[in-house]
């Protein structure tokens, strides 16, 4: 075959990937100790006292691991992404821009300040200290050098030791170029379980971040929660309270009316008939809208089924989930369900949708599939995200899959026990 | 007619009945849950049923499963489902038998008392009785389906013969003459590709096809 394990260009590219790499890394890793050691050097020469050789040797070193830390860390995150393929984000607290308060003073995210430039100072520097992101890029400076920096300078060394006849032996030189040569494509790989373990958030950031969005995540519910119980009372309100008061006053009217002028009565009385089935429908449709009868009574996949038989294009639902899920998972899916083939009808012209509900590793996902132009913009319909906030507060998700011409699909997901 | 009346709250069940007994029907039993109807149903053998979809045990759609389980064990038994909503889907599990002798309609049908106890009598002797508002849903959903063959007039008449209404009835209804209509649906009948069956009720397939008009799975 022509891609057979082990081809001698392949090898050739992984070697020659592996000394760029492994000298990019080492220049990346090396340069903060170079930095402090030439400026040791430098510095021994010009001061004579041996203590003010090391109080500028540390001012140096002070001034490198502020100034290096956070582009060195920038730099070994890009790499990481580029070379490894798994992200690692920043996670840096945000940049609060100084402003004036009413009171005169400057506020910069951690203090109030009277001067503008006061503030914009103890910014800088409690951005550094009190960070721990910039902690981590600090210590990355130190440990990397003695760790990814020694594993990535090992293998060149050894080949240029072997090529260089460096070795007291010939026997020597050519196992230290073998060594090498063998280590060459794998001792930079060191660089993604060591970045990402000395870069990485660490649990506590990432339980914070958890905690933020549950908090988030709540607000949002208790919000939605609040609309629908006013919509509720409003529609109640106005439709079905209403049209009962008005039976009532027909009903009353009939009343006096009975004895004298039975046709008048007879009008009231269809009068109060109309406006009770007025009413029954106004309920209907609320109740329809709080949750669908056939969502109680059967279910996810039913409740969607009947949705596609109401739906004014061709919908096709096919489904191999077995058993009711929770409730409230099951409404969550149904109404992102509804939304996402509201919007297949109203925004793509589609002729054919198809819907798939099925269990995936983790849980249930809905698939909603369409034949129109594509192109949706989750930005735009205000929709989507709320299908989105609807999903999260279940720790669901919605992709979106939609190229301009179509087709177009959406896939909600919503975690639940699988047994 | 011997009526089974299944319908788990008072009020209603107990104006059914008062209803049914002043248009002259025998109510044989009136029955408040799941469990009940199936009894009164094998007890009884009642001429029809009129059943909530509603109903205890689970307040889901125990009623609907009673009268389709009913209706697989004792074919002839004629039921007339009642509901708050309605869903085309239940309409097309009722008739998907092919059968007749079933009804669906929402429970405000009641209040037009006539045409509602006109209802029961024709789902007893076998006919259909679907709710208007299952046939003006189907109608304006405009999708593409068997029924763009049929002509205006064509769809006017099924979706009335979807309502239950005989041939005689359609005629007045749209003020034509009772000869015409039957060529309509001798023409509707062809163009659905529904033959003459001993077993199934042609109008009833008609029906079907209708309610199947959008295409879904």
């Amino acid at each position: 075959m022509s891609h057979a394990r082990g081809g001698p260009l392949v090898v050739a590219r992984s070697l020659v990937e592996g000394l760029t790499r492994s000298l990019v890394l080492v220049a990346l890793t090396g340069f903060a100790p170079a930095v402090c050691v030439a400026a040791g050097a430098g510095l021994s020469a010009v001061v004579d006292t041996a203590a003010g050789a090391a109080g500028c040797l540390l001012g140096v070193l002070v001034a490198v691991l502020v100034l290096v830390a956070r582009p060195v860390s920038a730099a070994t995150r890009f790499l990481v992404a580029r070379w490894t393929g798994g992200e690692l984000p920043a996670a840096y607290q945000p940049l609060v821009p100084v402003t004036r308060m009413a009171t005169g003073y400057w506020w910069n995210g951690y203090d109030y300040q009277r001067l503008r430039w006061f503030s914009l100072c103890q910014r800088w520097i409690l951005r550094r200290t009190r960070d721990p992101a910039a902690w981590r890029d600090v210590l990355w400076l130190l440990v990397a050098p003695v760790t990814v920096g020694v594993a990535s300078a090992i293998p060149p060394a050894l080949i240029a030791v072997g090529v260089a006849g460096l070795a007291p032996h010939p026997v020597t030189s050519v196992v230290a170029v073998g060594v090498g040569t063998a280590l060459l494509p794998r001792s930079w790989r060191s660089l993604g379980p060591v970045a990402r373990r000395v870069l990485g958030p660490s649990t506590v950031e990432l339980l914070s971040t958890r905690v933020a969005s549950l908090v988030r995540g709540r607000a949002d519910l208790t919000r939605a929660q609040d609309a629908e119980l006013h919509r509720i009372e409003r529609d109640l309100h106005d439709g079905a309270q209403a049209r009962l008061v008005a039976i009532g006053l027909s009903l009353s009217a009939a009343e006096r009316l009975v004895d004298t002028d039975p046709a008048g009565t007879r009008a009231l009385l269809r009068q109060a008939r109309a406006t009770s089935l007025a009413a029954l429908r106004d309920l209907r449709e609320l109740v329809h809208g709080i949750v669908p009868p056939v969502l109680l009574e059967r279910g996810l996949v039913d409740a969607v089924r009947a949705l596609a038989v109401d739906a004014p294009v061709r919908t096709v639902v096919r489904s191999t989930l077995g058993r009711r899920l929770d409730t409230p998972v099951e409404s969550a899916l149904y109404f992102a369900t509804a939304e996402l083939v509201a919007n297949a009808v109203k925004h793509s012209g589609a002729t054919v949708v198809d819907i798939g509900i099925d269990r995936t590793g983790t849980g249930v996902a809905v698939t909603v599939t369409d034949d129109g132009r594509g192109g949706a913009d989750r930005s735009r319909g205000s929709g989507l995200t709320g299908v989105e906030s609807r999903l999260a507060a279940f720790d669901g998700t919605l992709r979106v899959d939609s190229p301009p011409g179509g087709p177009t699909t959406a896939t909600a997901e919503v975690p639940c026990a699988s047994s | 007619m011997r009526v089974v009346v299944a319908e788990d709250l008072y009020l209603l069940r107990d104006g059914l009945v008062r209803l049914l007994e002043a248009y002259g029907h025998d109510v044989v039993a009136a029955v408040g849950d799941r469990d009940a109807t199936v009894r009164a149903l094998e007890e009884h053998r009642p001429d029809v049923a009129v059943i909530d979809v509603r109903m205890p045990p689970t307040h889901t759609d125990d009623g609907l499963r009673a009268a389709l389980e009913a209706r697989r064990a004792r074919p002839d038994l004629c039921v007339l489902v009642l509901s708050q909503h309605i869903e085309q889907l239940y309409a097309r599990e009722l008739l998907a038998d092919g059968r007749g002798g079933v009804g669906y309609l929402l429970k405000d049908r009641v209040f037009e008392a006539e045409q509602f106890i006109e209802a029961v009598e024709r789902v007893g002797r076998g006919g259909t009785s679907l709710d208007p508002a299952v046939v003006s849903k189907i109608l304006g959903a405009g999708a593409t389906s068997p029924l763009d063959a049929l002509t205006d007039r064509e769809r006017e008449v099924v979706a009335l013969m979807a309502e239950g209404l005989s041939n005689q009835a359609i005629a007045q209804r749209l003020f034509l003459s009772e000869g015409s209509i039957s060529k309509h649906t001798t023409s509707i009948f062809t163009k659905l590709g529904i033959t003459p069956d001993d077993n199934s009720n042609r109008r009833v397939l008609a029906v079907l096809t209708f309610l199947g008009a959008t295409g879904a799975a």
